[in-house]
């Protein structure tokens, strides 16, 4: 595809994306906050639903050598950066889509969040620059090098090719354990409309007694 | 139509819609992705400022040469546009700022956390949720593991602070 298909293709995505994320108030940070902090899981569970549909759309197409799947070697800058990351989402009260969202309804503070990102970003290639850590793509080699504290690259198509089973079969193994953590969270949810209504019912009959 | 920017979308049929467009675009350009077109603009906006002195930062010659035809870019500015078109159309769209002194420091605290740790992951929230983990690329479930760790301690911050 052109340079200019490509940027085309992405700019309607993201439009999309952009018109749905700002109707249905959905936000990755409030699906993890919330759930965390009030028990609370309208977020959680359309994260849990998008993981599903996609484990099982991308898994399928990687089974017969399609799409363009994410490739680079992964080590423990995964696990430190989205630390530091998860915890400038809840301070910031956004993620990277909400950030973008809210700056479009006319969010100044997600504006501010937005401008300190890439502040953030700047100064992190200047540190790079000085470490060279973790390195750099041209430098990846798929393997392990413990060295550099990197594990290498290894995905569902990595995997087919490794023992031969099909990357669709370890997908829809993904697809049931998401599914086993969805199921938690409605029996938790209709757990807690269930002491609602007794607590309300409780309530009613302290209210209905001095009467 | 009408009900469409008059009432909230249920959160689950948005993220059902977007899963299946993140398919179409994983098969033509790659999974939905913001982090790395927020460091081309990042870079961009640096070169604008910079010129060529900013070649002499390795970062920019060696992990991100910057370039407008970057098609992530287009992600980014795509849900800024979406965004403001149905906020209008939805009659939701208005300056908001946030009150409070506290509230910029943790914005902007949590905004340098943000940029500086989608740089050191090289993924951002969304890779991790709609990219890595449905690939069951190894990154996905190490960069999980630490956003749920950071999210667990910046609600335990949150919460610090709004009980003051």
């Amino acid at each position: 595809m052109s340079v200019i298909g490509e940027c085309l293709v992405a700019f309607v995505f993201g439009s999309i994306v952009g018109l749905l994320v700002q109707r249905s108030r959905f936000c990755n940070t409030a699906a993890l906050r919330d759930a965390m902090l009030f028990k609370t899981y309208r977020n959680t569970k359309p994260l849990l639903m998008g993981m599903m549909i996609l484990t099982f759309g991308f898994t399928l197409f990687l089974t017969f050598g399609e799409g363009k799947a994410m490739q680079f070697d992964v080590g423990l800058n995964q696990v430190a950066g989205l630390f530091l990351f998860g915890i400038g989402m809840v301070l910031a009260g956004a993620c990277t889509v909400s950030t973008w969202v809210k700056a479009g309804e006319g969010n100044v503070g997600a504006m501010w969040a937005l401008l300190f990102t890439f502040i953030g970003m700047f100064l992190f290639s200047l540190l790079w620059s000085e470490n060279f850590w973790p390195p750099a793509s041209i430098s990846m080699t798929g393997e392990p090098n413990l060295e550099a504290l990197q594990l290498g690259f290894i995905n569902a198509r990595t995997l087919q090719d490794k023992f031969g089973v099909p990357a669709v079969i370890f997908g829809m193994v993904q697809v049931f354990l998401l599914g086993l953590i969805y199921r938690a969270i409605v029996k938790k949810e209709q757990a807690q409309l269930l002491k609602h209504d007794k607590v309300a019912a409780a309530h009613k009959v302290e209210l209905a007694e001095p009467a | 139509m009408n009900d469409f920017f008059k009432n909230t979308l249920d959160p689950m049929v948005a993220l059902t819609l977007i899963a299946v467009l993140d398919i179409f675009l994983f098969l033509l350009v790659g999974a939905w992705t913001v982090g790395g077109g927020e460091t081309m603009i990042t870079g961009l906006v640096a070169q604008f400022f910079l010129g060529d002195e900013l070649s002499r930062i390795p970062f920019w010659n060696l992990v991100f040469v910057p370039d407008a035809g970057y098609w992530k870019i287009y992600i980014s500015l795509g849900m800024l546009f979406g965004a403001i078109v149905s906020a209008i159309l939805s009659k939701e769209f208005y300056l908001r700022f946030p009150r409070r002194l506290g509230e910029w420091v943790m914005i902007t605290i949590g905004g340098l956390l943000m940029g500086f740790g989608i740089r050191l992951a090289f993924v951002c929230n969304v890779s991790t949720f709609f990219g890595l983990t449905p690939q069951m690329n190894l990154g996905g479930y190490l960069a999980i593991s630490g956003i749920l760790a950071g999210a667990w301690v910046g609600s335990w911050i949150y919460k610090k602070v709004l009980e003051g």
